[in-house]
């Protein structure tokens, strides 16, 4: 019971930072998915039913949280999607030893490319914009900013590892 | 039987939980445009608007000095212009009279700062601190000193969503100032915008100033979008390839000012009857 209240609490942590911080660290219009790593993160920690319950919840939000222009439901569909997908790295006795290497990133990566490409092949739904071009501008960058960013909690856990 | 339905799905729980959430996704896109989905929308928009109020000093601090500057070089070629549009809207004023044009209808301003960003592949918005107790409306046009930002598409009571011109769905009927040419624009990624649909024979340079025209059931006529940056003839193709670039500098967008114009109801249904 701690735990998810813990879980809801950082949830709720990250998907403030996500739509009023991060914004302010977007290069041209690409933001790295704060709440897409947390996602990862609880896959990776606590498997799948977690990460996908949480992927849904903070999907949902993030989609309210555009108002009337966003499309409800689409983010919590891909960030499912992203939790479910994540959770298949869930291995108990290895949870520090996987968020604290190269796994980490790379599953950040995978997750990530995947989200993005299912995002847009529902986002441009009947738009003139190429599905190509939408993932070779935003889908592929916004990816790789993301896991830079996924970086970062991977060396604090490398840190905390070794001490 | 239901034992063993009930053991199937603690056996497969981890997908049962996956179909059940995406079930819940799809129903949700389905039904998107529902008054129920506005007014969640409306109230968790109030509580977000709140949150994002506080950080909003952020980006004023960081640009205060580089912003003066820009203010005075802005106040200096304004104070010039003002003169000559003086000049212009006194004669303007007495040709109308002499020819019996319709006066353009004024509107007033609600003034509001940027308070946050939503920045989602290809669509951007802003969140402004003026909502429906100042008189914002869904439909109300978003403009600063330098000219079109975008339009309102979402309300609480004091806060609103603004959708920007670099959103893949806002259009904009457009023309050139200079040669009155009309066409379409739209934003497709990048920092520049698309000024579609005007023919290969029609006169558009570099260095045209872009306005919104009469044509658009959005926008009043007259507010400066952008600067055509390009244009381009591809072969076989009917239409030129122009850019523009846009005279908002989004980067740098915190105050903004919603015009008191909402379209026009008797104009957009007569038109979306005579498309029907």
């Amino acid at each position: 019971m701690t735990r998810w209240f813990i879980i809801a609490l950082i949830s709720l942590a990250v998907l403030l930072l996500q739509t009023t911080l991060i914004p302010f660290v977007a290069v041209g219009t690409i933001v790295p998915d704060l709440i897409l790593i947390w996602v990862v993160v609880l896959g990776i920690a606590r498997g799948q039913i977690t990460a996908s319950t949480v992927g849904f919840v903070l999907g949902l939000g993030l989609d309210l949280l555009a108002g009337d222009d966003g499309m409800l439901g689409l983010s919590s569909l891909t960030k499912t999607v992203a939790g479910f997908m994540a959770g298949y790295t869930f291995n108990e006795n290895k949870t520090m030893q996987n968020l604290s290497s190269a796994q980490f990133p790379l599953t950040v990566a995978v997750v990530s490319l995947v989200h993005n490409l299912l995002y847009f092949v529902i986002f441009l739904q009947g738009t003139d914009i190429s599905w190509n071009d939408a993932v070779l501008r935003h889908g592929i960058p916004a990816t790789a900013y993301t896991v830079l960013v996924s970086l970062i909690p991977m060396f604090i856990m490398a840190r905390r590892n070794r001490s | 039987m239901l034992k063993r339905v009930y053991d199937i799905i603690v056996l497969f729980k981890e997908y049962v939980l996956l179909a059940v959430y995406l079930l819940i996704s799809i129903l949700l896109l389905a039904v998107n445009t529902t008054d129920q989905a506005r007014v969640i929308r409306g109230h968790v928009l109030t509580a977000a608007g709140v949150v994002q109020d506080v950080f909003g000093f952020i980006p004023n601090y960081f640009a205060l000095r580089q912003q003066n500057r820009i203010l005075r070089e802005q106040n200096l070629t304004l104070s010039d212009e003002v003169n000559r549009l003086r000049e212009a809207a006194l004669e303007n004023i007495r040709l109308r009279r002499l020819v019996g044009l319709r006066e353009q209808p004024a509107f007033g301003y609600v003034s509001a700062q940027v308070v946050g960003s939503q920045v989602q592949a290809l669509r951007n918005t802003a969140t402004i601190n003026a909502g429906t107790e100042d008189g914002v409306l869904v439909g109300m046009p978003v403009v600063t000193d330098q000219g079109l930002a975008g339009r309102i598409v979402s309300t609480g009571s004091r806060y609103a969503i603004a959708q920007l011109l670099y959103h893949k769905d806002l259009r904009v009927s457009a023309r050139i100032q200079r040669s009155r040419v009309n066409g379409i624009i739209r934003w497709t990624g990048g920092s520049e915008l698309q000024f579609a649909h005007v023919p290969k024979t029609l006169d558009v340079v570099e260095g045209d100033v872009v306005i919104t025209s009469e044509f658009s059931s959005l926008f009043p006529s007259g507010i400066r979008i952008g600067i055509v940056t390009s244009t381009r003839q591809l072969p076989g193709e009917l239409f030129q390839a122009i850019t523009v670039h846009p005279s908002v500098d989004f980067d740098r967008l915190e105050e903004v000012f919603v015009a008191k114009v909402v379209p026009d109801s008797s104009r957009v249904a007569l038109e979306r009857r005579t498309n029907d």
